[in-house]
């Protein structure tokens, strides 16, 4: 089984990276890289039920131990079974959806991004208390000046700050951002081509 | 109709809204069941989707449509084999006959993975840094093309000294403790300062969105109340 599993991660990863970058020397390459997205885009479809179904499985247990909490168990499933349902009968393009959309999935989620400035702020102050060396105050000073730069002012207008706040997101900031995201591009790669030669085996092929 | 769905849509929001806003007295109930209700919502209509726009058009449809060619029904098999396959991981006997699909499904995932690192990270990311010394917009003004490879040597040097902060790569002392390179050492200092400056830069522009999201939501609450006073 150990065999197979890597046999089948290795063959479908090279073809598929293949179809990426040989398409020039062989044509059909594209074809089967189609194919096999195609299968992977099924299967992830299924792979989210399956995972969706183990969410209720979870919950329902929690319920019928009658552990701390199942009362919000109950609450959860009886919405999800709900919402499923009734995207199952109308489709999710169904007015009624655009209602679960908009009622309730956007509003809390921008509810949450809301309490997150609340905690943000809370978190950069007893960063202040804590930790109060020459990394966090670059940090804070930065951050204060990128955002004075970027808002309105009431009753001043200071040009500087807005020069001095685009200088250090499009010229210091970048730099960083840039050594960051080259670092992760590269933690990546690594990653990827540790699975696609079956030395990392993540779907338990050990 | 569409004023009554209107209505319990903004009612709706409104009890949502203030459910979750409600966490700024602490974690309390009213708290707790907006969030569950909100995972059990967004769990099931991603369940209804995945049916209706991922199994249902790609695999469904075309199995049972005649206008498909056996060819083409025949390759589907595959997908269907591999969610019967997956399916069984429902069970704990049968967990172990995913692990194929789930083999499949990593190595096309590294392979994307891989692809889109390089073509989307990578590559842009090193011609930006380079791209940053095109001299050809400048000619003729001394100033402006000061400015611009000044700050083109920043970017090259803030990325080359971040990137030197995350090389743990050490040799061992005389007194047995490991250590980096001195001139390492010294890079990934001043790297610390340019990942602090733009962790800075970062953190301010979530917090401004994460302000823009408390706003638009207490003006929702207002709004909502306005309409009936």
């Amino acid at each position: 089984m150990r065999v197979i599993t890597v046999f089948i991660a290795v063959v479908s990863g090279l073809l598929v990276l293949s179809g990426y970058f040989l398409t020039g020397f062989f044509p059909v390459l594209a074809d089967v890289q189609t194919l096999l997205l195609n299968w992977a885009i099924i299967l992830m479809g299924v792979a989210a039920l399956v995972g969706i179904f183990n969410l209720i499985t979870v919950h329902t247990d929690k319920i019928r131990r009658r552990e701390t909490g199942s009362f919000y168990s109950a609450i959860l499933v009886f919405f999800l079974l709900g919402t499923f349902f009734l995207g199952l009968i109308l489709r999710p393009e169904h007015g009624l959806m655009g209602v679960v959309m908009n009622g309730i999935i956007i509003p809390v989620e921008a509810a949450l991004m809301g309490l997150l400035s609340i905690s943000l702020l809370y978190a950069a102050i007893r960063l202040l208390r804590r930790r109060a060396d020459m990394m966090s105050v670059i940090f804070l000073i930065v951050a204060a000046l990128v955002m004075l730069g970027s808002a309105t002012l009431p009753f001043v207008n200071l040009p500087i700050l807005g020069i001095t706040s685009r200088w250090i997101t499009q010229v210091l900031a970048l730099g960083g951002a840039r050594g960051i995201l080259i670092g992760v591009a590269l933690g990546t790669l690594m990653t990827g081509l540790r699975v696609l030669f079956g030395v990392d085996r993540p779907y338990g092929g050990n | 109709m569409a004023i009554s769905l209107d209505l319990i849509t903004g009612a709706i929001s409104f009890l949502f809204t203030l459910l979750i806003l409600s966490y700024v007295i602490g974690d309390n109930p009213l708290f707790k069941i907006g969030t569950y209700i909100f995972v059990g919502v967004s769990a099931g209509f991603i369940a209804a989707i995945a049916v209706w726009q991922v199994v249902i058009p790609r695999l469904v449809s075309p199995l049972i449509s005649t206008s498909v060619s056996i060819t083409e029904k025949g390759l589907l098999l595959v997908p269907l084999l591999g969610a019967l396959l997956l399916i069984m991981k429902i069970s704990p006997r049968l967990s172990g006959m995913g692990r194929i699909v789930m083999a499949f499904l990593t190595g096309v995932g590294a392979a994307v993975t891989i692809a889109g690192a390089l073509t989307g990270t990578l590559m842009p990311q090193v011609m930006g840094t380079i791209n940053a010394f095109d001299m050809a917009p400048y000619q003729g003004n001394a100033g402006l093309l000061l400015e611009s490879i000044t700050n083109g040597a920043i970017v090259l040097f803030g990325t080359i000294f971040t990137l030197s902060y995350f090389h743990f790569g050490a040799r061992p002392r005389a007194d047995g403790s490991m250590r980096r390179l001195g001139l390492i050492e010294i890079f990934a200092w001043v790297g610390r300062v340019f990942i602090g400056i733009t962790l800075g830069a970062i953190f301010a522009g979530v917090y401004a969105a994460a302000l823009t999201a408390l706003i638009e939501r207490l003006s929702s609450l207002i709004n909502f109340i306005g309409n009936f006073l």
